[in-house]
């Protein structure tokens, strides 16, 4: 479940205001101000899994440090008493971390307790720990206990996810399986406007929300509506009050909340990637911004009987103090091989530059004319050692990237994924296709099975017509011949026959690939990222579904396609939906959000649209 | 209302404070929107960038709730009658159940120490302003502050400071005498870091100071050696008077001068008058003036040399001062890293000893002096697993032999 929040200049990002109310909450609620003679104040830190998914992007061991916390465990873990501590805990409000918390009262692990639940705790599980509490006589140890709304993760500044431990609980097959009982849906339904509104409240914002009718986005778009309406009605405890009113206070814009389901468009989640995020998400294993890398020891020849060598893990995380990162996630891929060569290139100068001093210094005693040099030299070196921890930081991020991107750039040889990208990109704009999809199916070298099957069902999606039962059945026997499994074929099918955009397919407009010649100009710049065979595809941008009814919306177009969403504003008094939006003024800020799953492509187009824009 | 406004600093506000606004007044309407310049800029972590103040909302402080749901839940226990660890007897219990749990030596000694860091910063606080006072020599009694003091300050700050990381340093040693889990350990030495960073931080109040105290009395030495025009020649006239002088009646001479540069030059020139063979004349001839200037010329151009030299080397020696302390930084983190390769290394060689041994003793009761060893021992040994520097240094010749053929 991705949401994409597209945020005008002034306003904080969502990962800052994050950061901020995590910061807040371990500063034991009061608001944090550094002062650099302060005392130490030292802390522990619980908290759970939910918990842990949430800070992780965020907040380095460090800066918990620097916050003052000297220990983090988690929830369900051995614990020891800790005599003499406060303990801050960050947990979700479910029935065996209330237990469990319990448990811990009972035991007086910790001098004081400061509770802090993730999202909302019910008041009958307020009174288990009451309970427990008042047993355990260790009520005035619980200093105090706050509802925090943070019950989602940010993982860029302006991307954030639901959740990481159950996503299966709110993935597109938990909302649009065949079996699915009402109960369930709204179970479903519940988790994802809860994070919803834990999202609004730290951006201090009543959005205005637009979505389809009859899909599962509206059943969201309902709820949440409601929620906030009801949040706003109660006076004394609303949480969208005067000053925590955040950028919407100063603008006379509320954003726009974009409320879309997966089946409007599902071939761009199986559309392979060529951007740099998107392909490590793809390929490698990449969650809550760390990548896992397994260091194979290369092709060379082990000595017969000999053990192999070990292949040793390696995990990287990927921030946004990575400027390499933030630059390039974006980018082709060949284009981010060609900017690490370069990146290495600079560093190498840097640090002859720095070995050149030490060659100089090593003069001083030789030669008296040297000592004149001196006067430059000192301050030189001063400088070169100032500037050390810089240049180690930079090497460091360099190995980081040429790891991570040589084990992106094996997986795409070893399974040719650029021609399916190119493949791919023809099919959905529908430019005309040089090789057969049987030929790419039938290739035993071309991609892994899931690959194949990827190809073939965007091929079906974006198909005008069904391709007839003779050649469904010849791709059929070659993708089983390939070792495909063949249920989501069926799924598809049905997914067509039910889609009522069987009339308009989702266009993708017309994307065109120019590929710059099979052997790149980074081979020839003798790159240790050796291309060969991998075309240099350059991508044309064009919108996406997501991103054309984002720019619809936003700018009050009028459009087949949008003209029927439905309007709510939480913040009218009477609670009608009209399809005649009040709001005649074309947005500044929006947030997208997918039921059923976003992804990094969309995410991207999203991006560009909006430099586009700028 | 259970909700607080909660508002803070980001960065330092706009000079214009509030916050940045977006297109300027709604009137101008159609203006290019300027979305998403978020995304161009590299992420939350920055610092100083001039973010506007950023207001978050504030997350609902329930600790009312709760104490009324312990209300609520005494109530109901009383009402239904069950025992309850508050109330009355509880409060015996709550004592008891106190006392046993250790209040922890470690959390009191480690607050001793930060609360006397803390009087130590208070008291620098205190006295800073007079003490880089500049101009307390010139100032009524109330803001004066003779030298004599600031040694004192300077003083007791440093035996201070060195009383307090000694008090860190047993802490640290008591800690880990004492048996504890795994996690307290963690936690104490975490504790510990926090009040060293603490006594850093408190020190580095203590060197600026000092720093600059230290600055302004090198200005101010620097300031007297130059002396202005009169005295200068006085000075130079009597350096130049050196040649042929006494010499102990010029080291009478020079102290004098230099402890008071602002010696009225009538004072000295009768002094000058006084000895000399031949010089005792009130006026000088113009040829003896033009040389005296002369010299003078010359004399004040050497010093101006020298002393440009000596602000250089000063400079130089600031900067060499710094390096000093990066470099001891990074030989001592060195010196860690070295000693545990020193300990792998050791490890290392006690294995390969050992292994070596073993083949040794593998290769049976036969004698080195059998020149080819037959059997299961050769083809063990012969087994290219084993790398080859380690076949070298067991095998002595003969095995080099037969593996040579």
């Amino acid at each position: 479940m991705v949401g994409v929040k597209m945020a005008a200049a002034a306003a904080a990002s969502i990962r800052e205001r994050q950061t901020v109310a995590l910061k807040r909450m371990l500063n034991f609620n009061v608001p944090h101000v550094k002062n650099s003679t302060g005392e130490p104040v030292w802390k522990v830190l619980i908290y759970d899994r939910f918990g842990q998914d949430i800070i992780s992007p965020l907040l380095s061991v460090k800066e918990l440090r620097d916050m003052g916390i000297t220990l983090h465990l988690l929830l369900h873990s051995d614990r020891d008493p800790i005599p003499d501590v406060p303990a801050v805990y960050f947990v979700m409000p479910s029935e065996e971390n209330i237990d469990r918390m319990c448990q811990d009262l009972r035991n007086q692990l910790y001098e004081s307790y400061y509770l802090n639940f993730i999202s909302a705790i019910s008041r009958s599980k307020l009174e288990d720990i009451a309970n427990a509490a008042l047993a355990a006589s260790a009520v005035a140890q619980v200093a105090k206990v706050f509802d925090q709304y943070l019950n989602f993760i940010t993982l860029e500044d302006d991307m954030f996810v639901l959740c990481n431990q159950n996503k299966e609980l709110v993935s597109y097959r938990a909302i649009n399986r065949p079996d699915i009982t009402d109960t369930e849906m709204e179970t479903v339904m519940d988790t994802i406007v809860d994070s919803l509104f834990c999202f609004f409240v730290t951006l201090g914002a009543v959005p205005i929300i637009r979505c389809s009718r009859g899909t599962a986005a509206e059943m969201v778009a309902v709820k949440l509506d409601k929620k906030l309406r009801e949040n706003l009605r109660d006076a004394r405890n609303s949480l969208f009050t005067g000053d925590t009113l955040g950028a919407g206070q100063f603008s006379f814009q509320r954003p726009l909340l974009v409320l879309v389901d997966r089946n409007i468009d599902l071939a761009t989640p199986l559309h392979h990637t060529w951007t740099y995020q998107a392909l490590v998400h793809d390929v490698l294993d990449f969650h809550l911004n760390r990548v896992n890398l397994e260091e194979s020891s290369g092709v060379e020849n082990s000595p017969a009987g000999a053990r192999p060598k070990r292949k040793n893990k390696k995990s990287y995380d990927l921030t946004p103090v990575d400027k390499f990162w933030q630059k390039h996630k974006g980018s082709p891929f060949p284009e981010v091989a060609e900017s690490v060569q370069q990146e290495l290139e600079s560093y190498r100068a840097q640090e002859d530059e720095v070995k050149r001093l030490k060659s100089i210094m090593g003069l001083e005693g030789e030669d008296e004319g040297a000592i004149s040099m001196l006067s430059d030299n000192t301050a030189k070196l001063t400088s070169a050692v100032s500037s050390l921890p810089e240049l180690l930081e930079k090497k460091r991020l360099i190995d980081l990237h040429t790891n991570v991107a040589t084990a992106v750039l094996e997986h795409i040889k070893a399974r040719k994924l650029d021609v399916y990208f190119e493949y791919e990109e023809k099919i959905m704009s529908k430019t005309t296709l040089d090789k057969s999809l049987l030929d790419i199916i039938s290739d035993p070298d071309a991609g892994t099975p899931e690959d194949k099957m990827r190809l073939f069902l965007i091929y079906y999606i974006s198909a005008q017509q069904a391709p007839s039962e003779a050649d469904l059945e010849q791709y059929k026997k070659a993708l089983t011949d390939a070792g495909c499994n063949l249920n989501p074929l069926q799924y598809i099918k049905q997914w067509k026959a039910f889609a009522k955009m069987a009339s308009a397919p989702a266009s993708y407009g017309n994307t065109t690939t120019k590929s710059m010649g099979l052997l790149s100009r980074v081979m020839n710049t003798g790159s240790q990222f050796v291309m060969e065979g991998v075309k240099n595809l350059v991508l044309k941008q064009q919108n996406l579904p997501v991103t054309r009814i984002l720019d619809n919306l936003m700018e009050m177009k009028s459009n087949p396609e949008t003209d029927d969403y439905r309007y709510f504003d939480p913040k009218m008094l009477r609670g009608n939906d009209s399809s005649v939006p009040r709001n005649k003024n074309p947005f500044q800020e929006a947030i997208v959000f997918v039921v059923g799953g976003g992804n990094y492509i969309e995410y991207q187009n999203l991006v560009d649209y909006i430099k586009a824009l700028i | 209302m259970a909700a607080e406004a909660g508002t803070f600093l980001l960065a330092s506000p706009l000079a214009g404070g509030g916050v940045r606004n977006r297109n300027g007044p709604p009137a101008a309407g159609l203006g290019p929107r300027s979305p998403a310049a978020d995304v161009g800029r590299p992420g939350a972590g920055r610092r100083g960038c001039g973010s506007p103040r950023v207001r978050v909302a504030m997350a609902v402080d329930i600790t009312l709730l709760f104490r009324a749901s312990v209300k609520t839940v005494k109530t109901r226990n009383k009402a239904l009658g069950v025992a309850v660890g508050g109330g009355v007897d509880g409060s015996r219990d709550e004592l008891f159940r106190r006392s046993p749990r250790p209040k922890g030596d470690f959390s009191s000694r480690a607050r001793e120490v930060i609360s006397h860091i803390g009087k130590l910063r208070d008291f620098l606080l205190e006295h800073r302003k007079d003490y880089i006072n500049a101009y307390s020599h010139i100032m009524s009694e109330y803001g004066k502050m003779t030298d004599t003091e600031r040694d004192q300050i300077d003083q007791d700050a440093q035996t201070f400071m060195r009383t307090c990381s000694e008090a860190i340093q047993q802490l640290r040693a008591q800690a880990h005498k004492e048996i504890h889990s795994q996690q307290v350990k963690e936690h104490r030495s975490a504790v510990l870091d926090f009040i060293e960073d603490y006594l850093k931080r408190v020190c580095k109040l203590y060197s600026e100071q000092r720093a600059i105290r230290v600055k302004r009395v090198v200005d101010k030495k620097r300031l007297s050696k130059l002396e202005p025009e009169p005295n200068t020649k006085t000075k130079e006239s009597m350096f130049s008077e050196k040649v042929s002088q006494n010499p102990s009646k010029d080291s009478e001479e020079k102290p004098i001068t230099e402890e008071y540069p602002e010696k009225i030059p009538a004072e000295a020139q009768p002094e000058l008058g006084s000895w000399g063979d031949g010089r005792g004349e009130d006026e000088l001839s113009p040829e003896e003036i033009q040389m005296f200037e002369q010299e003078n010329q010359r004399l004040i151009g050497e010093m101006n040399s020298l002393f440009d030299e000596v602000r250089q080397i000063e400079g130089k020696v600031v900067e060499i001062s710094r390096l000093q302390e990066i470099f001891t930084e990074k030989v001592l983190q060195q010196e860690a890293e070295i000693d545990s390769i020193h300990q792998l290394v050791v490890g290392a060689t006690e294995n390969i000893k050992e292994g070596n041994e073993d083949i040794r003793e593998e290769e049976g009761p036969t004698k080195a002096k059998v020149p080819r060893p037959q059997g299961p021992a050769f083809f063990r040994l012969w087994n290219p697993r084993w790398p080859a520097d380690v076949l070298r240094r067991a095998g002595r010749s003969h095995f080099g032999v037969s593996l040579a053929q």
